[in-house]
């Protein structure tokens, strides 16, 4: 079929987002009348604020990226995916607050965290399926975020007021080297989009997508199906431990609450919003999640939620393959698109009974 | 029954699902290159000796050997590597994966670069070739592209007959391959079967209900009822026997209850 495609060729869309979103700051600043170089120096305003926005949203896709694969692309649905991001987080703060590491240790100690959690969690794998799972790795997270909340643990996470005061290193510190922050965020968003790309195109890749489309039939194929989910849980693990890390190095404070079941939830969400198993999706699921609540705070304060709810609500109903996946199947296919979705959160069986 | 080749035995294999022994004290040999053929009426335990075989379900007693090696402990998953295919009464394939990437998932197993996740599927040696190699040996090259869930029954049959062939296996276990196509493809997809198992060296067991089908291309029959090895024989012994005709019939369920 496809033979040879050029790297160009092949990832054309998110080589294009990343030269616009790389020219983007300097664009606005020629708007708001700050030439480019006052822009390359942190000078802008409006623009500086915007590169900010621009991180946030960079994070959140890439951990909407890992619960993608976790979720869209091999069909696990875990709701503690949020731990591997506020481990990861935590342990971050921790280690350049409390104990003084330079960045790279740090990063060092990471990867281990993101290791043991994936395995952690593998050791539910061969044992619980469907709901079941996603029970159990809600009580993981949970225990997690009761450890950081404990007034037992102030010292070290702060409890409920979150982390403050992480000494940021001075190279890549967002209130002065934003831009800096930005590209590099940018960067590592686009490397882990190509790499997992290039993942669901490979054997391992494919053999997770048909894990997800029947378990059962992939062991009789003769795939250690359980191997090959601790693979893709250890490569989401450390997608989302990457995430946390910018997270900490980036906000002022880590706040308790990306240890909640929540943030798992709006992982879900923009990978919904977005396209299940299109990867492109959770970027675009990302931007429209962040603007849509940055846009709605401007106008209603706190009352804002509740109309995000109301716009998850009808995405679900109405457009159940999400923005990339309705692009991409030219419609929006209602119905198929609800079978497919109860088929993923693994109702199936539920509404089966009530024919 | 000496100096049979025997590739698969299974001795005194039981199962129990409650108090009902669906497989009770089976022992049968099937011989190498030969179509053997599973008969029995509905719910005579041919579903469950399979399962039994092939590693999904695990035995309450007894042993499946296969090649003099034991199976019964190992992982559902080890057994396509031992070289047995199995295919089911229901039809089971990747519902939302083309036809090629069915078989090709099914060929891509038996090569060592499972892991490599940086390499590109279409470059594994052999893989892709192979499986357009199997696609058009079961007649199903135009569709190729077409998702599993769109094929029509018979062509789901034969896609599933072309994911067993794909990783090459020396025992290949139909499980009522035939089930629920129309009577004008049966002939065909036996045909198929027959010239997959004589060309290739290969041995079949098969279930099936189809009496014509079974009597005309079996080697060798056994007829289980009430999980029980009811007879064995060359197809004219098992035409010619009484006790099969009234385990068709329905005569034996009083003789068993009395």
């Amino acid at each position: 079929m496809k033979t040879k495609q050029s790297f160009l060729s092949r990832y054309k869309g998110i080589l294009i987002f990343f030269a616009v979103m790389l020219l983007l700051p300097f664009v606005i600043g020629l708007f708001e009348g700050s030439n480019p170089l006052e822009v390359w120096n942190n000078q802008g305003r409006f623009s500086k604020y915007l590169e900010g926005i621009g991180i946030e949203i960079f994070i959140l896709a890439i951990f909407a990226l890992s619960y993608d694969l976790l979720f869209g692309i091999t069909g696990l649905m875990s709701f503690g995916h949020t731990m591997f991001f506020a481990v990861a987080a935590y342990a971050t703060g921790i280690s350049l607050k409390t104990l003084g590491l330079p960045l790279w240790q740090v990063l060092l100690i990471i990867v281990g965290t993101s290791i043991v959690q994936a395995l952690l969690f593998s050791i539910v794998l061969p044992r619980v399926k469907g709901v079941t799972f996603t029970m159990v790795t809600l009580g993981l997270a949970s225990m997690f975020h009761i450890i950081v909340m404990s007034s037992d643990m102030i010292k070290l996470t702060g409890a409920d007021v979150g982390l403050q005061g992480v000494p940021k290193p001075a190279f890549i510190d967002p209130s002065i080297e934003r831009l800096r922050f930005y590209v590099v965020a940018l960067l590592i968003l686009v490397l882990v989009y190509i790499f997992y790309r290039r993942f669901i195109d490979s054997p391992t890749g494919r053999v997770s997508i048909a894990i997800r489309e029947n378990e059962s039939r992939a062991k009789m194929l003769g795939y250690n199906t359980t191997a090959f989910k601790v693979v893709v849980m250890l490569i989401a693990s450390f997608t989302a431990s990457i995430a946390g890390v910018l997270h900490t190095l980036y906000q002022p404070i880590v706040s308790p609450t990306i240890a909640d079941l929540g943030y798992t939830v709006t992982g879900l969400l923009i990978v919904l919003i977005g396209g299940i198993a299109t990867l492109s999706g959770s970027i675009v699921g990302a931007f429209v999640i962040k603007i849509l609540d940055l846009g709605l705070r401007g106008i209603m304060k706190d009352s804002a939620p509740l109309v995000t709810g109301i716009v998850y609500v009808v995405f679900v109903l109405f457009v159940p393959y999400g923005i990339v996946g309705s692009l991409k199947l030219g419609g929006l296919r209602i119905k198929e698109g609800w079978q497919m979705l109860i088929e993923r959160f693994g109702l199936k069986k539920l509404f089966e009974k009530k024919k | 029954m000496t100096q049979k080749d025997i590739i698969l035995e299974t001795q005194n294999l039981s199962r129990y699902f409650g108090g009902l022994a669906a497989v009770n004290d089976v022992s049968i040999q099937i011989e190498r290159n030969t179509l053997h053929a599973l008969i029995g009426p509905n719910g005579a335990g041919k579903t469950t000796l399979f399962n039994l075989i092939s590693g999904v379900l695990k035995p309450t007693s007894g042993t499946v050997i296969y090649k003099g090696q034991e199976l019964t402990k190992l992982p559902v998953h080890r057994m396509i590597h031992m070289g047995l295919g199995r295919s089911f009464q229901i039809t089971n394939i990747f519902p939302n994966l083309s036809a090629f990437e069915n078989v090709r998932l099914a060929t891509q197993s038996m090569r060592g670069d499972n892991f490599k996740i940086w390499r590109d599927t279409s470059k594994i040696e052999g893989c892709d070739a192979r499986s357009w190699e199997v696609l058009e040996q079961v007649g199903l090259l135009e569709k190729a592209m077409v998702p599993g869930r769109f094929l029509a029954h018979g062509d789901q049959r034969k896609l599933e007959l072309g994911m067993i062939l794909a990783p090459d296996p020396e025992l290949l276990l139909l499980d009522e391959p035939t089930a629920g196509m129309a009577s004008e493809q049966v002939p065909e997809l036996i045909d198929l079967i027959r010239e997959i198992q004589a060309e290739g060296s290969k041995t079949v067991l098969l279930v099936e209900h189809n009496m014509n089908v079974v009597m005309e291309n079996a080697d060798f029959i056994t007829v289980m009822n009430h999980g029980k090895v009811l007879a064995e024989g060359v197809p004219a012994e098992i035409a010619n026997n009484q006790e099969v005709q009234t385990a068709y019939l329905g005569g034996l369920y009083e003789l068993d209850i009395a």
